[in-house]
């Protein structure tokens, strides 16, 4: 066995020489003549009868040359050369299916890896389609969430869940106090959050069970990145003490490296827990503390059932509600995939579509570039066919043709999905979760591979099962009815889908454009947002920030160039801290109908807030310096707010009750010009600003932010404010960002979509018109002789170039009817991404088929204009 | 000339081997010694003859080597190998095998035998 194999071994290698046969068969015939003449024969007559007997001695060398292994290497680089021979006759050709198709899976793999981890490839945990997030939502919060007083409940009553285990409700900042000190996220869970999720530490353990207690051991958990990076990776990290805030704790476990939050969120270190039951009837109003929840559902149970399952201990927790909130409040489960993936899924569905929509363009591009050269070369295999090459060597060397060029596309595809990636990693804005983690991976690439081998199996099987007839030799006989026909339903069927595309894109395009000019109701330019993160364990105290942050304003206040400088809470186009309208007391009135009416942004800030932003006071005045020092609280309405509020009255002078307002009652000033508060997208919510009055009482929350109108220019400034910042306290760390910026970086998202989709639409149209011109230069050739007879008997080069262009047209009006009826039908599918645009939008239905018959038309027009330049005496002979 | 019958697929490797066997033969030799043994009834035509050839020494049945024949000319002889031994011992037996289930189911069992 061995030996054989090393003797085919040996001879495909050293191949026999082609003199060893020749001599062999020539001393055959010198035996065969010899005995011949011995028998009597006459000698002239001898070779010649031999030579009949012996038959053909090509054939024989090439039977003999077949018999080594590893001969068919040869047929096969043999059909190779030939492949390659004929893609450099023909560059248009090569070149045209080449950057199809590389578009085409370049296109498809870049948008799968993308979408593939949003919305195919299983979550990083154990079984994660078990996994669900329980709890309540709520108007004002669309994320489940859950008090502990019922959380007490549920671990004890529920039915439906193996394991739940309770997160700290976000990340915070905390300070590592050491040698080189860093501001961290820090997160708490429970002792049973990583084994629900079937993740163990990479390094040491998961927190005890006793060290989940209030009161318990202080212990830590740190990320991965936090070990490798401030801690580079030391080998001795557990029990190791650090000082998170001023408390020592000790390292037990290191997360691995690729852990994600269910919640997405990023946090370096991880402190147990520590749930305390006995007094969440009482904390934070007797609700407990919030928290997130997730749990794993018992084998066989849906989340359907589980939330009917669940529905009447959530029933029975609404009872510690006031009735207003009753309305507002409900039960939610939800997989972890949904809840991660929440908003972007109708996106990256879409995006597949259109992919795959352009997709289905390149391989009908492709499917039409093989036929037509099929058809140019019926007489090639009919004169290949009629020489002696079998069937099977015909099919072979069309499936090696075919091949070649889709393994090549498929090269070029991946390098075109490679680079399509990093863009699309670039261009991408936060909030899409898992795009930076998006790469090339061998599945993915598999799929691109698969994907172009079947493109050229189907195309070259196409163009190779066809039998070349004798028929074909005879080169008047032009290409069968039906491929003609076949191709032009593939060409009507490429515009169709690319007005599908097109109509998609301008769409979002058009939406896009509302977004950016709708007017925001304040001035963005010459501003400049400063926030500055005090670390909270040294300003312990509202006294202290106030202090430091009234310190820098009048330090501000007199670097050259400001206008005005002023703090605030948030900046529109966000909203901020969210106040029920039912609330709302004013004196002298009825109170509004509790859980009616919605939310009311409500917004703490200095009198320079208006004069930086520019709002407009429409009515009174706007709050000044004085006032932050004074008793009384005054209150600034926006328009909408005072409409509503006080329908045809005066809305100054009015008074808020003392329970309605944060906590104290406050007088009405002024009314400004209403403001976009409910992100770019979103309807604006009325609004009610507050003085921040210079009053400790004033200065709690964490979130606060300075804004600076400045006649200078912003790059300018950004020194400065760091040296004014620095010298009240160096150690506090800046962040600084024009405000039109900040709100460019809030349109990041349509930005983003709009692009994608639009270089998929023009993608598509491309290739659309592509295969359109190639079809039509294609007929204009084969029609030729016909087109010469024509001209022979009379006709003018104007009614030639009406036959071809009519032709055309005809497909094109065809595929424009079919393509826009469809648009109209599938386009509901865009409404969650439009923003003030109808999906019947009539300026998109009307630009996008006047665009796509122009540039149509042009490609039409040229290739039919070369047909009637045909000279009539030239053709006629040609043949 | 008399009619020549077509071998069955398979069976002129067997001849092949079984000729050479008894001692290296040119291909022309085999051939004729095949002619003659069966008093002309099996013809073997170069055309089949050569590229079996080429197959027996590919797998490593045969050897081939270059000598002088008794009129002074360079010609291939062929030589069994160990392998080509054994592999003719093979055939011959499902050789043997497969002629007597034939003539069985042929009803000439008595007469073959």
């Amino acid at each position: 066995m061995i030996s054989e194999l090393l003797t085919r071994f040996r001879f495909l290698i050293f191949r026999k020489r082609r003199s060893e046969l020749d001599e062999e068969i020539e001393f055959h015939l010198e035996q065969e003549i010899t005995t011949r003449i011995a028998a009597g024969m006459d000698p002239a007559e001898v070779r010649r009868q031999a030579l009949i007997e012996f038959g053909g001695i090509e054939p024989t060398r090439d039977q003999c040359e077949q018999q080594r292994p590893g001969s068919w290497i040869g047929t096969v680089l043999q059909d190779l050369r030939y492949a390659l021979r004929g893609f450099r006759r023909n560059p248009l050709f090569t070149i045209s299916v080449l950057v199809t198709l590389a578009l085409g899976i370049g296109a498809t793999t870049a948008v799968f890896s993308v979408v593939d981890r949003i919305l195919f490839r299983p979550l990083p945990y154990a079984d994660p389609s078990r996994i669900v997030s329980v709890g309540m939502v709520h108007s004002l919060e669309r994320q489940e969430f859950l008090m502990g007083r019922a959380y007490v409940e549920w671990q004890k009553d529920q039915t439906p869940f193996s394991v739940l285990a309770a997160q700290s409700t976000m990340v915070h900042n905390c300070d590592l106090v050491e040698n080189n000190p860093a501001q961290l996220g820090c997160i708490t869970f429970q002792v049973g959050f990583l084994p629900l999720l079937g993740i163990s530490p990479v390094l040491g353990r998961n927190f005890l069970p006793e060290e989940d207690h209030p009161n318990g051991p202080h212990v830590v958990m740190i990320s991965y990145g936090l070990w490798k990076g401030h801690f580079d990776g030391d080998p001795h990290i557990l029990d190791r003490m650090i000082n998170v805030d001023g408390n020592p704790a000790r390292v037990v476990g290191v997360l691995p490296k690729d852990f994600q939050f269910p919640t997405l969120e990023s946090a370096d270190i991880v402190s147990p827990f520590a749930f305390n039951p006995a007094v969440q009837q009482t904390v934070n109003g007797g609700f407990g503390d919030p928290m997130r929840l997730f749990a794993r559902l018992k084998p066989g149970v849906s989340v359907a059932q589980a939330s009917a399952q669940m529905q009447p201990l959530f029933n029975g927790d609404l009872n510690w509600f006031p009735p207003f909130a009753k309305k507002e409040l409900q039960l939610s489960i939800r997989t972890l995939r949904d809840r991660e993936t929440q908003d972007v899924r109708p996106v990256a569905w879409i995006l597949f579509g259109f992919v795959l929509a352009v997709l289905l363009i390149a391989c009908a591009n492709v499917a039409g570039l093989m036929m037509a050269r099929g058809a140019g070369r019926q007489r090639e295999l009919a004169v290949r066919s009629a020489i002696g090459a079998s069937r099977g060597r015909l099919i072979r060397q069309a499936l090696t043709e075919a091949l070649l060029l889709s393994f090549a596309g498929g090269l070029a595809g991946l390098a075109m999905a490679q680079a399509l990636v990093m863009v699309f990693v670039r261009l991408a804005p936060t909030g899409i979760p898992f795009i930076s983690a998006a790469h090339l991976d061998l599945r993915i690439a598999a799929f691109a591979a698969l994907l172009s081998c079947l493109c050229g199996a189907i195309f070259g099987l196409a163009a190779a099962l066809e039998k070349p007839g004798l028929a074909a030799l005879n080169a008047k006989v032009s290409m069968s009815r039906n491929h003609a026909f076949l191709r032009r339903s593939l060409v009507t069927a490429q515009i169709a889908v690319s007005i599908i595309l097109l109509s998609g894109a301008a769409l979002l395009l058009r939406s896009f454009t509302k977004i950016e000019e709708q007017n925001l109701g304040m001035q963005t330019g010459g501003v400049l947002t400063v926030k500055l993160a005090l670390p909270w364990w040294r300003y312990n105290t509202n006294q202290k920030v106030m202090d430091f942050y009234l310190r820098l304003e009048s330090s501000l206040r007199r670097l050259p160039g400001t206008r005005a400088a002023g703090m605030t809470d948030s900046i529109p186009p966000e909203g901020s801290l969210g106040i029920r309208y039912s609330d709302l007391a004013v004196q002298g009135k009825p109170r509004g109908v509790p859980g009616i009416g919605g939310t009311v942004v409500g917004r703490s800030v200095t009198p320079d807030y208006f004069r930086a932003l520019n709002i407009p006071i429409v009515r009174g005045r706007n709050f000044a310096d004085q006032d932050r020092t004074g008793d009384e609280s005054e209150v600034i309405l926006s328009r909408l707010l005072a409409e509503r509020l006080f329908p045809g009255e005066e809305p100054l002078g009015k008074r808020f009750l003392s329970d309605s307002v944060r906590g104290r009652g406050a007088i009405v000033v002024g009314v400004a010009d209403n403001v976009k508060n409910n992100g770019l997208t979103e309807l604006s919510d009325p609004e009610m600003y507050t003085l921040r009055r210079s009053v400790p009482g004033d200065w709690g929350g964490d979130r606060l932010m300075v804004i600076v109108d400045s006649a200078m220019p912003l790059a300018a400034m950004e020194p400065w404010v760091r040296s004014e910042v620095a010298s009240i306290d160096r150690t506090v760390p800046v962040e600084m960002e024009p405000l039109n910026q900040t709100i460019s970086r809030l349109a990041d998202r349509p930005r983003f979509e709009t692009t994608l989709l639009g270089f998929f639409a023009l993608t598509g149209l491309v290739l659309a018109v592509v295969g359109l011109y190639g079809l039509i230069a294609f007929m204009t050739t084969q029609r030729t002789r016909e087109i010469g007879v024509r001209m022979a008997l009379g006709a003018t080069r104007g009614n030639i170039l009406r036959l071809i262009a009519s032709d055309g047209l005809r497909m094109v009006l065809v595929g424009l009817a079919v393509g826009l009826g469809t648009a109209l039908a599938v386009s509901r599918m865009l409404k969650t991404l439009l923003f003030h645009v109808s999906i019947y939008d009539p300026l998109t239905y009307i630009a996008v088929p006047l665009l796509l018959s122009l540039v149509a038309l042009v490609a039409i027009l040229i290739p039919a204009r070369a047909g009637t330049r045909v000279e009539p005496a030239v053709t006629l002979r040609a043949e | 000339m008399p009619q020549s019958t077509d071998l069955l697929q398979g069976t002129l490797d067997l001849l092949i081997l079984q000729t050479i066997a008894l001692e290296p033969m040119h291909g022309w030799g085999v051939a004729q010694r095949i002619q003659q043994l069966s008093k002309d009834v099996l013809q073997v035509g170069q055309g089949s003859l050569y590229p079996a050839l080429y197959r027996l020494e590919y797998k490593g049945w045969i050897r081939s080597e270059w000598q002088i024949t008794e009129n002074n000319r360079r010609a291939k002889y062929y030589r069994l190998t160990p392998t080509g031994k054994k592999q003719l011992a093979t055939e011959l037996a499902s050789w043997d095998r497969l002629s007597s289930a034939i003539a069985c189911v042929l009803g000439r069992a008595t007469e073959a035998s």
